[in-house]
């Protein structure tokens, strides 16, 4: 009688083992905050759902795992919006039975898709929040078709519970990305081995999972750098690793799922073999994402080569390729719709699917020609052919990676200008990383281990290893033991147990929210799981009524009298384009008047009319005020306004109201926009108002953008285009690059500008450091000295939110802008550095501490 | 089905693991999850099979359940044979 079917009580000994290493799941993933705190429930569940399902009887074990996973998407979603997600998965599975000829069950099918992915773009209200949609897609949209697959095939009739634990599996509530799992391995592995060994195995994939997010976070953090930062060859390559790298969160969520599912007897498949190791490119194809490899295998690429065998094996094999590659671009885009929103159809992606595409075709035609060699016992221990084959394979992969991953194919071309630029080190450490990726790729690890459980010294055990890995994790986790030790080491790990944005994605997100840079298929998983959640109505300003367009050097500023909803509060524009009450021009006797110009952080993205920062340091400063003195706080500030733009804004409008001070505020990453406004107006060929800023532009060469013809990469590229005529002008990531360079160099110049014209005037020039909600970079930001060494006040109001619940401060979890509580905790504290430098701005308030 | 199983079994070898023990291949041995069936092998096979004993496979036949054995792959071509009768 095979295992699986013997009595529960037989099996105590492993589920006990298997309830402890559980425990240690849960204090991994907590201790190290792995994914969402929603997983962290629902896999407190499962671990209880195990015991109850491991003791059951055999024939109840299944029902009762439908119902747990029923159970999560409640624990997931709450009753109301969980009982929709049910009811319309439902729906679904009640089309596939309806006693109608299959043909018209897929057309309902279709059309009811249809009508959902209405609802996903939130062209028609409903009921449900939109956070349901991703789940929903990720159960039904691969695997219904495998469904339908096996009742056309299959003659076998499926039991309610067996279907309902097919989509509605936990653990996929937590992952929207998912394997496509088949339907009938699904059926075909539930318990057909021994259970204890089947839990085995999902314990060793579970620790392996969860090794592998912990990497991810490694890499995510401290490997991934900004490739508009690049400056030299090391941190190209280091770029070019680390996109591939980061594919480890989902291997990582794969081994995790998978891992699970064997904990109630689904004895599936690995999702992913070693994929870094692959020798060939059809061995890639087959070890990464191998469920998606066995999806389009069995639904397009034997289809498409029984359609086609008749006319020769190998135009059959090479159509068959095609239509599976092309399917997997069509279909990435497809499940990207129902995870993310939008249909990206983009030139990276089709670069990288067709250029793998063809790597697979001369693979398999070469290996139809002649069939690789298998092995059953191992190879030898050590192969250079092996070796040179697995290293030239991964780099070539990083490449195709980093391209796949780019913002734009002319982007992905710019950057490889920094690899004329290698250091001494940067040889070393590439020779390094070729010698040691030799030596690891040499070795046959591809070879299987053994599918039946067979003696083994104790320390290869299953249960030993992962219990190993788990420990091991624990120990490297708590920080607190060898903090005293080696600072360096815990610092890294502590940063690793926190979810949080790397330098790159969190410019990137600083970018979204002004310039709508956020294209959401280059999005990296953790700025989606923020952004994901934004209703479709949170727009940037620029998209608003608000906001008007310019054609000059400044690319825009509010509309005069304009009055709209902006991220859901009202936000009311002066007739001077300010967001303030009205105010006279002249300024009132007895008045103290700051004008602050700044971003969006100032001009109060968020919050109401009444509730940005201005308006409580007003507040604040008129509390403190002595002797009958007025201040007034005029808030010029404009959501994207760059420091450049501020000084633009300053000659124009701002000194007209005979300010006392002026504030000019930006961000940690103040660079970014400079460079995007100063790019923008190079390409409109709008003038530059200021002949020192020019000349530092010129030598950029950027102005090449605003030529007449074709953007082509590289200054010698298009000379050579050039001599046969072809006009041509220089691509924007290019000219982005340039401008990068000099961007320092153009934030000091405007510095010494503002502090000069405003001091000229009369006023105090004061540059404040802000940012959204969230915790202060380690990097000293320079502007601030460099703003104080230009005869500017310099005040820093970055670390305002540190100490603080932040979550409470900010207006929206997928929108780090200050709420009203966080306008008021920053007008607060820059009141009180405001004190600090009283005399030099002539404030004139009572020293005493502000009421209210 | 020890016929049909001794055939193939001979064919794998030949094809896709000379030089191998012939007693490391069983009749239980995975095919698929072991890699020595891929998706073009599978294939090969196919051709093999319709060619040996003139049957006619379709595109639904090619899954873990029918050909990841050679126990299974016999079984495959044994319901076939009969279907064909």
């Amino acid at each position: 009688m095979p295992e699986a079917l013997a009595p529960p009580t037989r099996q105590l000994g492993p589920i006990a083992t298997i309830v402890l290493q559980f425990a240690l799941v849960l204090l991994v993933i907590w201790q190290f905050r792995l994914e969402s705190r929603t997983f962290l429930h629902v896999m407190a569940l499962l671990g209880a759902g195990f015991v109850v399902h491991a003791l059951l009887p055999l024939r109840l074990r299944l029902p009762f795992f439908s119902v747990l996973s029923l159970a999560t998407v409640l624990v997931a979603f709450g009753l109301w919006d969980g009982a929709f997600l049910i009811a319309l998965g439902m729906a679904l599975i009640g089309i596939c039975h309806l006693p109608l000829p299959l043909a018209a069950r897929v057309g309902l099918l279709l059309a009811t898709g249809a009508l959902f992915a209405v609802w996903r773009a939130e062209w028609l209200p409903a009921p449900w929040s939109v956070a349901i949609w991703p789940i929903l897609g990720s159960m039904f949209m691969f695997r219904l078709a495998l469904y339908v697959y096996a009742l056309k095939h299959d003659e076998r009739r499926p039991t309610l519970a067996r279907t309902l634990a097919y989509f509605f599996m936990a653990p996929n509530v937590c992952f929207p990305l998912y394997p496509v799992v088949d339907y009938a391995t699904f059926v075909r592995t539930h318990y057909d081995r021994d259970a204890a060994h089947i839990y085995e195995t999902g314990m060793r994939w579970i620790a392996r999972g969860l090794l592998h997010l912990i990497l991810y976070r490694f890499v995510y953090l401290y490997l991934v750098v900004d490739p508009a930062q690049m400056v030299n060859l090391g941190q190209l390559v280091q770029f070019v690793l680390a996109t591939f790298l980061l594919y480890l969160r989902v291997s990582g969520q794969f081994h995790l799922i998978t891992g699970v599912l064997h904990l109630f007897g689904f004895r599936l498949p690995e999702t992913h073999h070693l994929y870094y190791l692959a020798s060939s490119f059809t061995d890639f194809w087959r070890r990464i994402n191998i469920y998606w490899k066995d999806f389009m295998t069995k639904l397009v690429y034997y289809p498409s080569f029984f359609r086609l065998r008749r006319r020769g094996t190998r135009l059959a094999a090479i159509v068959a390729t095609v239509a599976v590659f092309a399917g997997t671009w069509i279909l990435h885009s497809y499940q990207w719709f129902w995870l993310r929103g939008g249909f990206p159809i983009e030139a990276q992606d089709g670069l990288f699917w067709g250029i793998l595409c063809i790597l697979v075709v001369f693979g398999s035609l070469r290996e139809l020609k002649r069939p690789a060699k298998r092995t059953l016992a191992g190879g030898p221990r050590w192969s250079l052919s092996l070796a040179l084959r697995t290293v030239g394979i991964f780099a070539t992969i990083c490449l195709l990676w980093s391209l796949w991953s780019a913002d734009s194919v002319s982007g992905w071309l710019t950057m490889w200008i920094v690899a004329a630029n290698a250091t001494p080190r940067d040889l070393v450490v590439l020779a390094a990383l070729f010698a040691g990726g030799l030596l690891v790729a040499g070795r046959p690890w591809s070879v299987r281990e053994p599918d039946v459980a067979t003696a083994q010294p104790l320390y290869r055990r299953p249960a030993v290893r992962s219990t190993a890995v788990l420990v091991g994790l624990l120990l490297v986790g708590a920080t607190d033991f060898y903090a005293r030790i080696v600072p360096p080491a815990a610092a890294m790990v502590a940063s690793l147990q926190r979810s949080t944005l790397n330098a790159r994605d969190a410019a990137l997100q600083h970018k979204g929210y002004y310039e709508k840079l956020d294209n959401a298929s280059r999005m990296s998983m953790n700025v989606w799981e923020i952004q994901g959640a934004k209703p479709a109505h949170w727009v940037a300003l620029s998209s608003t009524p608000a906001y008007r367009w310019r054609g000059d050097f400044v690319r825009g500023d509010l509309r005069p009298g304009a009055s709209v909803i902006f991220l859901d509060r009202p936000l009311t524009v002066n007739r001077w384009g300010m967001r303030n009450r009205d105010v006279p021009q002249a300024k009132p006797a007895g008045t103290y008047r700051i004008a602050f110009l700044g971003p969006s952080i100032v001009m109060g993205s968020g919050v109401g009319d009444g509730e940005t920062l201005s308006v409580f340091l007003e507040e604040r400063l008129n509390a403190m005020a002595d002797g009958g003195r007025r201040y007034e706080v005029l808030n010029f500030a404009v959501a994207d306004c760059s420091l450049v733009e501020q000084l633009a804004l300053l000659q124009e409008r701002v000194l007209a109201f005979e300010p006392d001070a002026v504030f000019f505020a930006d961000s940690p990453r103040l660079q970014g926009p400079i460079v995007s406004q100063l790019l923008n107006a190079v390409f409109k060929g709008a003038p530059i108002p200021y002949p020192g800023l020019e000349d530092l532009l010129r030598r950029t060469g950027a102005f090449a953008l605003a030529d007449k013809g074709v953007p082509v990469p590289f200054q010698s590229v298009r000379a050579g285009f050039g001599m046969l005529g072809v006009p041509t002008r220089m691509p924007w990531p290019e000219a982005e690059h340039r401008m990068r360079l000099a961007a320092a160099d153009v934030v000091r110049w405007t510095l010494r500008s503002i502090a000069e014209v405003t001091r000229a005037h009369g006023a105090v020039p004061v540059f404040v450091l802000l940012d959204n909600v969230g915790n202060p970079g380690k990097e000293v930001v320079p502007a601030v000295r460099e703003a104080a060494d230009r005869g500017l006040l310099a005040i820093d109001l970055t670390g305002v939110w540190q100490d603080h619940d932040q979550a409470a401060l900010r207006i929206a979890p997928w929108d780090n802008h200050p709420n009203a509580a966080g306008n008021r905790l920053m007008a607060a504290r820059l009141v009180e550095l405001m004190q600090q430098q009283a005399g030099a701005l002539h404030l004139g308030t009572r020293g005493e501490k502000p009421r209210g | 089905v020890d016929d049909i199983v001794r055939d193939v079994k001979a064919y794998i070898l030949d094809t896709y693991l000379p030089g191998e023990n012939p007693q490391a291949l069983t009749p239980t041995t995975p095919l698929i999850t072991s890699g020595i069936l891929n998706s073009l092998a599978t294939l090969d096979l196919v051709t093999f099979l319709e060619g040996r004993y003139g049957l006619e496979l379709e595109a639904s036949d090619l899954d873990h359940e029918r050909l990841g054995t050679l126990e299974n792959i016999a079984r495959l071509v044994q319901s076939k044979l009969a279907t064909r009768k």
